[in-house]
């Protein structure tokens, strides 16, 4: 009996010990086949170069075998507040598509990495773009996204209001007249107002302040939103209403297009992508932003970066992708493929660019005159205040000279 | 608790031990975090330092007071509108309607339809140009050309009321409708032969016989209004120019989209509280209609 015991007992340390192995030796194999992923966190979805991403991810995952890159697509509204928040709980992800406003804020609270760039890839970008991913000398972003904004016209409504079909607006004023004259003479209202509490609300502002000559946040870091330059711009903004869609807060920039494509509107502004969105539905050109009358030809530079969080455990391997996907001929490919303003105006398809479509020079040549986004460590703040101004008067609640006193001393919160 | 022999006896309270971890670690834990982070300056920075009433002060000298009205405001009007369309939705439920039957299961779909899907409907229908609302009343003449329902504070605040009250009144409905059906129709009928009309009736019978139903739905109606955040967020995002903020949106904004944890925790507790006396109040009640109830009984 006590022999039998004996046995069953070491059968069972037998069968315990190999169950053990088995299991570490499992796990040990899983750790050694399981790759590392790369969790890519991009804005939207894989409509707009979502096929370059992919093959470029492919080629880089070929280079650096023990790495799986996973792209996670997330609407407009959410991506950078998930990334945000994700790297607040410390779980973050390794890149980020994130709105370059946001990336001194991010770095700041040390969340993000750095890029060691070289001299060279440093100037491959148009003039104004390093400005903004730079803060306090270093990279924090790599530009992946870059719009200029030009007028959209219809030329059939341009026509039908007796206005020269081939001569858009280039000032304020005659933007106005013209708006009037389509308001007034045809079925359709004069321009695209966009006015609603979202982003562009305020990017569409700013393309006033730039070609007006007015600044939110100056060189030495003073708020300066408060200029005779801005009240008339904001003005200026409000007036459009008059000529404009109804409800202007009620519309964001997205919200435009099917009005332009419909033949509801007659003009409005937004970025090269509407070039192909809007396509043969309309008659339409495209020409630089009407100038206002303190100022000189303007736009709102925006760049959209991949960031680079820190606390993955894959930094090293982010930095490089990040590089990769970003470098000078795939992201050449990308910004082809997604329809946006090229970041790097030297390299050789831009100028096959203006030759095959010359609705392209609107952009192009708006890079060198643009402005940054305002570059604050409270880039929400900064956005809900000049929105809050805007709807003031866009609303007729507040005068212009008014608003822009209150934004300048609530955005004193947020530089 | 004691057994036969005189000893406490521990197992019911073994026994609860699971459930009492679970609670503690969904509800209270969170919690209680919450409200320690309101006495921090919490934010995107890796560390957080104690500024004791600093949040509170800070959210009080500013516009949180109005957001708090607002959100009153927008509960009252909204609960109020669930509470008189479900009651007399529940009456023309319980007549005998031809097609009741059909009526019944058409009452549901604001309330099956996933939310979202539902408030993107109704953010297409406010739209002025290609809306059916605006089109319907300029077809009709109502109104001379496109109107924004969100476009201005006052029609995009009563449009989020107005989704509220749709996706809300299903279930007041139905509740409601249990209730009234719960009722005798001895006693309907005793008041007909007696000659009693059909709204006295309603106001002697129906009525006080549903009351206890109607306070009840009414609470919970409030503390799910109260809290409501996906109608207003997907339509308005709580502007323009704040029109429609109230506290969880602000509360939402000020946490999430800005990162300003501590000072978003100090708006959570704010709300904490206002649904702490709700649901005070509302287990009160039951208290008190269970307390009735058994005096009824003796």
């Amino acid at each position: 009996m006590y022999q039998l015991a004996e046995k069953r007992e070491f059968k069972m340390k037998l069968t315990k010990i190999l169950l053990g192995g088995a299991l570490l030796l499992s796990s040990a194999t899983f750790a050694v086949a399981q790759d590392q992923s790369l969790q890519v966190i991009l804005c939207g979805d894989d409509t707009w170069g979502g096929e370059v991403n992919a093959k470029h991810a492919a080629e880089w995952e070929a280079n650096n075998p023990g790495y799986t890159v996973a792209f996670e697509y997330v609407p407009w509204g959410q991506c950078q507040e998930k990334a945000t928040t994700l790297a607040a709980a410390g779980t973050p992800a390794a890149v980020a598509y994130m709105g370059s406003r946001t990336l001194k804020q991010l770095a700041q609270n040390d969340l993000i990495l750095s890029h060691d760039l070289s001299e060279e890839e440093l100037n491959s970008w148009a003039g104004p773009i390093l400005g903004t991913v730079t803060a306090d000398g270093k990279v924090w972003g790599l530009p992946r996204a870059f719009s200029t904004k030009a007028l959209y016209w219809n030329k059939d409504l341009f026509e039908a209001a007796g206005l020269d079909p081939e001569s858009p607006p280039k000032t304020w004023d005659e933007m106005y007249e013209a708006a009037s004259a389509i308001k007034e003479n045809t079925d359709a209202d004069g321009f695209g107002l966009a006015a609603a509490s979202f982003d562009n609300t305020m990017h569409q502002f700013m393309n006033y302040v730039y070609t007006n000559g007015g600044e939110v946040i100056n060189e030495d870091g003073e708020i300066v939103f408060n200029s005779p330059n801005n009240v008339q711009a904001l003005e200026f903004y409000g007036k459009m209403a008059e000529v404009s869609q109804p409800g202007p807060v009620a519309y964001d920039r997205a919200k435009l297009r099917p009005l332009f494509v419909e033949s509801k509107i007659g003009m409005f502004i937004s970025g090269p992508w509407e070039r192909n969105a809007v396509g043969d539905a309309v008659n339409w050109g495209v020409a630089p932003i009407p100038v206002g009358p303190m100022g000189t030809p303007g736009t709102l530079l925006i760049t959209d970066s991949y960031a680079v969080f820190k606390g993955s455990g894959v930094e090293e391997a982010a930095l490089d992708f990040a590089k990769f996907m970003t470098s000078y001929d795939n992201q050449m490919e990308f910004e082809i493929a997604a329809g946006l303003t090229p970041l790097r105006p030297d390299h050789p398809e831009v100028a096959k660019m203006r030759e095959e479509d010359p609705t392209w020079n609107a952009f192009l040549d708006a890079i060198a005159t643009g402005g940054p986004e305002p570059f604050v460590t409270d880039y929400v703040g900064l956005q809900d205040v000049i929105n809050e101004a805007v709807q003031g008067v866009v609303l007729g609640e507040v005068e212009a000279a008014e608003a822009v006193e209150i934004a300048a001393e609530d955005l004193e919160d947020y530089k | 608790m004691q057994a036969m022999g005189g000893r406490p006896n521990v197992f019911p309270y073994l026994l609860l031990l699971p459930a009492l971890f679970i609670t503690l670690a969904i509800v209270a834990w969170p919690l209680l975090e919450t409200v320690r982070l309101s006495f921090t300056d919490a934010s995107l920075k890796p560390t957080e330092e104690f500024i004791g009433l600093a949040n509170y002060e800070k959210i009080f000298s500013r516009r949180f007071p109005e957001v708090i009205g607002r959100t009153f405001y927008w509960m009252a009007i909204s609960v109020t509108l669930k509470m008189v369309v479900g009651v007399l939705g529940a009456m023309l439920l319980n007549s005998a309607v031809p097609g009741r039957g059909f009526l019944r299961v058409l009452v549901m779909p604001p309330w099956i339809v996933p939310i979202a899907i539902g408030v993107f409907m109704w953010r297409w229908m406010y739209n002025g140009q290609f809306g059916m609302i605006s089109g319907v009343a300029q077809h009709l003449g109502i109104l001379a050309g496109p109107y924004e329902f969100l476009g201005d504070r006052t029609g995009a605040f009563y449009s989020t009321v107005v989704t509220d009250v749709w996706v809300g009144t299903p279930l007041v409905t139905i509740y409601l409708l249990a209730a009234m059906q719960s009722i005798s129709p001895d006693l309907h009928e005793a008041a007909w032969v007696d000659g009693a009309s059909r709204m006295y009736r309603f106001r002697r019978i129906t009525l006080p016989l549903i009351m206890p139903a109607v306070a009840t739905m009414g609470l919970l109606s409030a503390i799910w209004t109260f809290n409501s955040f996906d109608i207003i967020w997907i339509l308005t995002e709580g502007g323009p120019r704040g029109s429609t903020t109230t506290m969880i949106i602000d509360t939402y904004k000020t946490a999430i989209s800005r990162n300003r944890y501590g000072e978003g925790a100090a708006r959570a507790v704010m709300i904490v509280i206002f649904l702490s006396s709700f649901a005070g109040f509302y287990f009160y009640m039951l208290s008190r209609m269970a307390r009735r109830s058994l005096k009824n009984d003796k």
